[in-house]
């Protein structure tokens, strides 16, 4: 018997966009009650009390904590994450890109001016520099061999930022979507969102994935259709489909963190 | 005493607000303008003043000075470029953003653009730098798109910001909007802004309803002014009625005198 199986995508841009016949209706009515497991779960946890000043969940308060305590490392690793979103974002516009180092670091002086992270590229000797580009290059390699091209018609757009404010202020989720595609209006669930790291895919990434989903629900009231991550150090891409259940389960994620945070303030 | 009301940003609450402004035109007539250039008059200023909602939110609080970024530059250049796609369907938000930096990158090279001006700032960059640029823009085009085609009503993209010269008080007010839709024989505009609405949004929505008002020609008010703030995922509005109308006045010359105090302060 001979058994028909689905082709591989050839990029991951055709893996986020996945079969259009497939997608599910767009669901406009799980945001109010995510909205609301989350402020009953911030209600019991402070317990009629607002914090004094806001406790603020990034995507990064969900990831498993580093044991690396290497500072000159971690900014390193935190430049090079930079410089592979800004490559990201120039892909994603369908820039070619000749050098992709000198290309990504334009991008991002031009964008941040001043900051830490742009002093210590500033102070690295010739050698570090060397060794950075190096890194940077190898990551920018597996991500535009992998990425595919991306449709003008796709509505892409990159850095996208959210921001949910809940209880009155007692509590803030932040996030930035690395790169977003598909429209929040249409009849069939469209939008993809996209998550770039430079690390290796972990159970933390899975959790980065969820609550992206999350706090896009909440912010646009729309569900998206997908939620992927995509490692430029190992070439590897999980991919989620969003359903109620992937983000009641986010919004326990957060509540999780949230208590692990109010607990060590 | 103004109502402003505050919904989450879907399609459906926008639309219910869009509907739902109030059934009443209200114009301001030459009384009312002469009324404002008096008491801008009464608050000396030395150099010409600005003022708009920003400074409103800030309490009259100066902006330090202006510089060309992908930020400052996807407004302009992403509206400029959703004109195109609202004339042209089939031309992709990307596209058009490219085909608006071309333009302004020709207007350059054909020495029609002042010095500091977004063409000549464009023109200054590299192919990187002007890809993150068109990115930023793509950002902006496509989450104003987005709002826009999730109206019931007929909408366009505001051709300019409102400017309004207020007559012998050296004072320029503006208002900065993005979509215009149309409803029975009047309007109601949209205004989208980054990050989320502060303490003070509401202060500053009404004061662009005011210059919006101000500056239209015959002096007709909005029936409903509409900040989208599609990162938080929250709406405000507040209606187009005379005492809206007024606050937003009453706001903007408490940010004049507000403003004239501090210099008097930094001067002492």
């Amino acid at each position: 018997m001979a058994t028909c199986t689905d082709p591989s995508p050839r990029s991951v841009v055709e893996a986020l966009r996945g079969d259009r016949r497939r997608r599910p209706r767009v669901d406009y009515s799980s945001a109010p009650g995510l909205r609301s497991i989350l402020e009953d779960g911030i209600f019991s946890l402070f317990e009629n009390t607002a914090p004094p000043t806001p406790f603020i969940i990034r995507a990064s308060s969900l990831r498993q904590q580093s044991t690396s305590t290497d500072i000159a490392l971690s900014a390193q690793a935190r430049v090079r994450g930079i410089l592979v979103n800004h490559l990201l974002r120039l892909l994603s516009v369908g820039a070619s890109v000749t050098d992709p180092f000198d290309d990504a670091l334009r991008a991002w002086r031009l964008e941040a001016r001043s900051g830490d992270l742009l002093d210590f590229v500033e102070r690295l000797s010739g050698d570090d520099l060397a060794r950075l580009a190096t890194d940077v290059t190898a990551h920018a390699v597996t991500l535009s061999r992998s990425l595919g091209p991306v449709s003008p018609r796709w509505m892409a757009r990159s850095a996208v930022r959210a921001t949910q404010i809940l209880c009155n202020g007692s509590v803030i989720l932040r996030d930035v979507v690395d790169l977003m595609v598909g429209t929040t209006v249409g009849e069939v669930a469209n939008v993809a969102l996209f998550d770039v790291t430079t690390a290796p895919l972990g159970p933390g990434a899975e959790r980065t994935m969820r609550y992206h989903a999350l706090v896009q629900t909440l912010r646009s009231g729309v569900v998206p259709l997908r939620t992927s991550s995509f490692s430029t150090a190992t070439g590897e891409m999980w991919s989620l489909d969003v359903d109620n259940e992937l983000l009641t389960r986010s919004a326990h994620e957060v509540l999780g963190a949230l208590a692990n945070i109010a607990q060590h303030a | 005493m103004t109502t402003f009301t505050l919904r989450r940003n879907t399609p459906h609450e926008l639309n219910e607000l869009v509907r739902g402004a109030p059934d009443a035109l209200v114009a301001l007539t030459e009384d009312h303008r002469r009324s404002l250039s008096a008491r801008f008059r009464a608050v000396h200023s030395s150099d010409h003043r600005r003022l708009d909602a920003w400074s409103v939110e800030q309490a009259g609080r100066t902006s330090s000075s202006f510089r060309w970024s992908p930020a400052t530059a996807r407004r302009l250049l992403g509206n400029a470029a959703l004109r195109r796609v609202a004339r042209d369907p089939t031309c992709a938000p990307s596209e058009s953003v490219t085909a608006e930096i071309d333009d302004q990158l020709l207007r350059c090279a054909s020495g029609y653009a002042r010095g500091g001006s977004l063409a000549s700032w464009l023109a200054s960059l590299g192919a990187s730098d002007l890809a993150l640029v068109g990115a930023e823009a793509t950002n902006w085009l496509v989450q104003v798109l987005e709002i826009a085609q999730g109206l019931e009503g007929e909408w366009r993209v505001a051709t300019s910001d409102a400017y309004y010269d207020v007559a012998s008080a050296r004072t320029t007010l503006r208002a900065r909007k993005d979509l215009e839709v149309g409803v029975g024989d009047g309007r109601v505009t949209l205004r989208v802004r980054s990050g989320s609405p502060g303490k003070s949004a509401g202060p500053g929505l009404r004061s662009d309803l005011t210059i919006d008002t101000l500056a239209n020609p015959h002096g007709v008010a909005p029936r409903r002014f509409i900040g989208l703030w599609p990162e938080a995922g929250v709406v405000l509005s507040v209606d187009g009625t005379m005492a809206d109308l007024r606050a937003g006045a009453r706001d903007l010359v408490r940010t004049a005198v507000v403003q004239q105090r501090r210099r008097h302060q930094s001067a002492a």
